[in-house]
């Protein structure tokens, strides 16, 4: 990532988009829109000070909306470029309001509200299309109830739970708690502030907020207006402080997830979605539930799936080393529903195939295996571009051309040709390059092409 | 001189591929529409099969 | 050891506040008060950011008007920000190797946000050891090598073809050699490729015509490597022909020597006539199947997945698949059933092939590898582990799925190359996510089966990537190594003991015999400066270019010398 940001080769067009490509393979004309980031990129030096100050929290999308950023931001924290972005659905100042904290505070002077999204032309010989793909929303599985219990959670956010640059910095404090301890933090700021009024008070009358009020209650004070309020405010601060200590009674049983569920194929090999195999994600679980349990020794796994597909190097090995190791039990057989018990805890129920049984079983936590799905943008990028898709919207190609689109010149690599993992990613990537380079040299040799 | 080459998509597999033209002496544009580049694979904590850091 | 200097040494201290994200919580006027009173140092500058255009400009004023002859940046991380400091060291004609950097920011004010007096005084020492550091730098000059624009393909099959003609096609001469006397591989046993159905003997028949009639590439047959020295750029090949042996200089090498199958001795009564192999039964389809053949039973994970191959092959499940709906295509009456343990269709096509084939009729069995079935005359016991209850299936053939397993020879090309196989025999790449087509030692690239059991579009996409792998170097035409590498600093030390050799990860280091005995020779285009020789060396004969012991001592000494700083 790093070498990208400083190749001497590498134009980096980050926060644009491709509008419109014209010409054929060998020349063609690309439009790309340059968005307008509100900071300038030759200034901007990524020190992060703005974001410090910024009064604007917005739920941060790299962090799959589990933690918050701020409206002037960096993508994350080693981004790449490191300039940082305001979003202008968001910022104060964009959207008319007194603000402007971030350009008082810049040091750099790189803060240019008026600054506007802008066009440019490149010329190139031929395209790669390296899009990727989009993590299916499993919301639209009704049984599964995503986002109605907090305690299901799909494999990505999942990831940013375990990280420790993630919102929990790698604690695997369950959704549901961390809601409560959400509520917590904000009825204290709130306590704090009528405890605030209250000392004031207090000072004044030289008497206990507590002792006051009962004497008050008695009977005492009646008429006296300045009392009366005291009387409202401390009313105010009780309505605060008992829903504050029940929750945080509750907030003493908290423990991180050990009891964890991952289930695979949610949404793919499903007619109703996507009917074919993502490929990664049985060991992109096993590898999730291995990590947990090397955060917290105690935690037991299950992975439900159908076949568990560990067909890469070393990674057949790697799923029995996690069920002698790291407590990971395998069970054949697909999840039918997931209902909410008690606590919280979701609850599973399934086929064991093995047994032929149906069982129901109580965790505490469930993660979704999700489908790799063709990315959004992909319909309208493949019109630009002018190529064809096939029938579930990947690029499409063919087995003896792998990193070929239907339109010559234009090559496609990773999730967005169909769903792969890493290493097969990065070997298309050199693949679709070598395609790329065939036509960037220059003079360029008369001789055989090496795809059928 | 080389013609250049558009790559859209600045994940793991773009960043590939504008590695590899670059070293080969060929002009890249690398376009991404969010910020910064890494893709998927930067929200990732650790890979499979080794556990290595995925940034 | 380095000559004495004459020169004065003028080091110039630059304090990097990175907006607040050091000055918040660092005292900079103590630190750039204390940066003063260093031995050597005369110039001594605070930058709001030091990476600015105004923070460059201000090193490359100090090197001009103050005479600098080192320069210590006290910011961020030299990841980040190293590069952009040695270049504008360079750009005001100073070496860009008398540069050297010190980390206040992650190792001080980020990490110490509550404790900043301490964080302040321990900014002081790391800036006190790096300017003892500098004090003892020495110029260095970047490596420069030649490079040999041909490069060597080992193996003939779709995956060394794909890489020759590709690399062939961007104009690069290419040395392809194959141990049979037949290009093609294991295309050359094969019937049909899935799930397209192209015909392999077509395909292998197109491409070996595009591989001989191509210019650029020269093909050996029934050849082996025999010898190889050298590194990259410059490797001196020894090709050991029917025409006796060939010395070949070469730039850059491919490994595509592929897989081969393993053959079931001993089990399920593999006889090679009723109980057979998938690769046979290819032949079975190519030739076309009897007509008697009414009941087919195929059992996967034979000979993997188990105690003695614990790896899953990748293919032999496609493979099962494709066979069997070719079965069903020529007997049309045939019953086919697949009995397995976990179907690896992974991907799009492959799910495709497999909802495909069931709705062409194919059953599939599920066994317990606790419960394997049994082979008897006639037919297949199996005890079906989803219904509950043993099955006998009549089998007029049975057909066993074993997995693809090392080719035979890797061994021995691996020591020749100097790479490294895994426990499976298979050769070992740079890293298993991020560099696939690579291993470790520069020069030295790899595709298809011989890294791992790959299918068709895998092979062709790994053939091509490669080849843009393996043209990196050759289009640059020389490689240019970062000089921070290892250097037989104290000949006379050296035993030629070979310790150092064997620890090598990049194969740059070789003993050669010298008239003063067994001495190391370090093949510095190879080096990777990763300093595992100097640590193991216990003559300290070998050093690392600024890493030497001189240089470190004194960073211990500059951090022993006054634990209390003020």
């Amino acid at each position: 990532m790093l070498d990208v940001g400083r190749h001497p080769n590498i134009e980096l067009l980050s926060y644009s988009e491709v509008e419109k490509v014209e010409g054929r393979i060998g020349d063609l004309r690309v439009t790309v829109r340059r968005k307008a980031r509100y900071v300038e990129e030759d200034k901007c030096t990524g020190c992060g000070t703005c974001t410090e100050k910024c009064p604007t929290a917005v739920p941060d999308a790299f962090n799959e909306g589990l933690g918050d950023r701020r409206a002037i931001y960096s993508y994350f924290a080693q981004g790449i470029p490191s300039t940082h972005t305001i979003d202008p659905d968001q910022c104060r100042q964009l959207k008319g309001k007194k603000c402007g904290i971030c350009a008082k505070t810049c040091q750099a002077e790189a803060i240019n509200f008026d600054q506007k999204d802008r066009i440019v032309e490149i010329d190139v010989a031929a395209i790669i299309v390296a899009v990727g793909y989009d993590v299916f929303d499993p919301s639209r599985i009704p049984e599964y109830r995503y986002r109605e219990i907090t305690n299901v959670v799909t494999a990505i956010e999942f990831e940013r739970l375990l990280s420790a640059s993630g919102p929990t910095v790698g604690h695997l404090d369950r959704p549901s708690d961390r809601a409560v301890e959400a509520q917590i933090e904000e009825l204290e700021k709130k306590a704090r502030k009528s405890q605030k009024v209250l000392g004031k008070l207090e000072e004044r009358f030289g008497e206990s907020s507590a002792e006051f009020h009962e004497k008050y209650q008695a009977g005492q004070y009646q008429g006296d207006q300045e009392r009366q309020k005291w009387a409202d405010k401390y009313a105010a601060h009780l309505s605060v402080m008992e829903p504050l200590e029940d929750l945080k009674k509750r907030a003493e049983g908290f423990t991180v997830a050990k009891r964890l569920a991952f289930i695979q194929c949610v949404g793919s090999r499903d007619f109703r979605f996507y009917p074919f195999c993502s490929g990664y994600c049985c060991m992109h679980s096993v590898k999730e539930a291995i990590i947990a349990h090397e955060h917290e020794p105690e935690t037991r796994s299950t992975i439900f799936g159908m076949d568990i597909r560990a067909v890469g190097k070393g990674f057949e090995e790697y799923k029995i080393r996690g069920g002698d190791h790291s407590n990971i039990t395998y069970v054949r057989g697909r999840v039918a529903e997931i209902t909410e018990g008690a606590n919280h805890n979701p609850v599973v129920t399934y086929e064991d195939t093995r047994e032929r049984k149906v069982k129901s079983q109580e965790f505490d936590m469930v993660i979704l295996a999700t489908a790799c799905a063709p990315t959004k943008g992909i319909i309208e990028l493949a019109k630009v571009v002018g190529i064809e898709l096939d029938q579930y919207n990947f690029v499409k190609t063919s087995p003896l051309s792998p990193v070929d689109s239907t339109t010559p010149g234009i090559f496609v690599c990773g999730c967005a040709e169909s769903p792969m993992d890493v290493p097969e990613s990065v070997a298309q990537a050199s693949s679709a390059a070598e395609r790329a380079a065939e036509i960037a040299i220059q003079p360029r040799p008369e001789m055989e092409h090496a795809v059928a | 001189m080389n013609k250049e080459i558009l790559i859209i998509g600045g994940g793991i597999a773009g960043i590939q591929s504008a590695l590899d033209l670059a070293d080969m002496g060929i002009k890249v544009h690398l376009v991404e529409k969010l910020p910064s580049i890494g893709g998927k694979m930067a929200q990732l904590d650790k890979t499979f099969p080794t556990n290595d850091c995925a940034i | 050891m380095p000559e004495k200097r004459d020169e004065e040494i003028r080091i110039g201290v630059f304090i990097c506040h990175c907006g607040s994200n050091i000055a918040g919580f660092l005292n900079m006027e103590e630190l750039a008060e204390y940066a003063q009173t260093l031995p050597n140092v005369v110039f001594v500058q605070r930058n709001l950011y030091t990476c600015s255009e105004g923070g460059i400009n201000e090193i490359k004023y100090g090197i001009k008007e103050q005479n600098l002859n080192r320069v210590v940046v006290a910011s961020c991380t030299p990841r980040t920000h190293e590069p952009l400091f040695r270049i504008s060291c360079a750009e005001a004609g100073l070496n860009p190797y008398l540069f050297e950097m010190v980390n206040i920011r992650d190792q001080c004010s980020w990490v110490h946000m509550q404790e900043q007096e301490d964080a302040t005084t321990k900014a002081k020492v790391l800036i006190r050891m790096g300017v003892a550091k500098a004090a003892l730098l020495e110029p260095q000059e970047p490596i420069i090598s030649e490079v040999q624009t041909r490069a060597l393909v080992i193996g003939g099959g779709l995956a060394g073809m794909t890489a020759s003609l590709a690399l062939a096609h961007r104009g690069y001469e290419v040395v392809l050699i194959e141990k049979e006397s037949n290009l093609g591989g294991m295309l050359n046993q094969i019937n049909k490729l899935g799930p397209t159905m192209t015909d392999a003997e077509e395909l292998a028949e197109r491409k070996i015509k595009a591989v001989s009639e191509h210019p650029n590439i020269t093909i050996f047959t029934k050849s082996v490597i025999t010898d190889v020295q050298g590194f990259i750029g410059k490797y001196q090949v020894d090709v050991e022909t029917e025409s006796g042996v060939k010395k070949i200089d070469i730039g850059v090498i491919v490994v595509a020597t592929g897989g081969r199958t393993f053959v079931p001795e001993g089990l399920y009564g593999y006889d090679g006539r009723r109980v057979i192999t998938q690769i046979e039964m290819e032949s079975h389809l190519r030739e076309g199947l009897d007509q008697d053949i009414k009941n087919v039973v195929m059992i996967q994970c034979v000979g993997s997945r188990n105690e003695e191959r614990s790896y899953c092959s990748r293919i032999c499940c496609q493979t099962a698949v494709k066979n069997a709906i070719l079965i069903r295509e020529q007997n049309p009456d045939a019953r086919v059933s697949i009995l397995y343990r976990d179907m690896q269709m992974y991907g799009v096509e492959n799910e495709e092939m497999f909802r495909d084939s069931k709705a062409k009729g194919i059953r599939y069995i599920n066994y317990d590898p606790a419960q394997p079935p049994k082979v008897d005359s006639k037919k297949v016991k199996v005890f079906h582990s989803l219904l509950g209850r043993n099955l006998e299936l009549p089998a007029d053939l049975v057909v066993l799925s074993t997995p693809l397993i090392a080719q035979e020879g890797a061994e021995v090309i691996s020591q020749l190359l100097r790479v490294p196989i895994d426990e499976n025999g298979f050769f070992l790449e740079g890293h298993v996510k991020l560099k696939p087509l690579d291993f470790a030692t520069d020069g030295v690239f790899l595709c298809g089966s011989a890294r791992f059991p790959a299918n068709i579009r895998e092979t062709v996409a790994q053939g091509l990537g490669s080849a843009s792998r393996a043209s990196i170097p050759l289009s640059k035409g020389s490689v240019v190594v970062e000089p921070i590498i290892s250097v037989l600093a104290d000949e006379e030390a050296c035993r030629g003991c070979g310790l150092c050799v064997e620890l090598c990860p990049y194969s740059a280091l070789e003993i050669q015999h010298t008239e003063k005995g067994r001495k190391v020779h370090v093949i510095d285009v190879a080096c990777k400066g990763c300093g595992i020789c100097a640590a193991t060396c216990y003559q300290h004969a070998l050093s690392i270019n600024s890493f030497t012991d001189e240089q470190i001592e004194a960073q211990l000494e500059a951090f022993l010398g006054s634990s209390v700083v003020s």
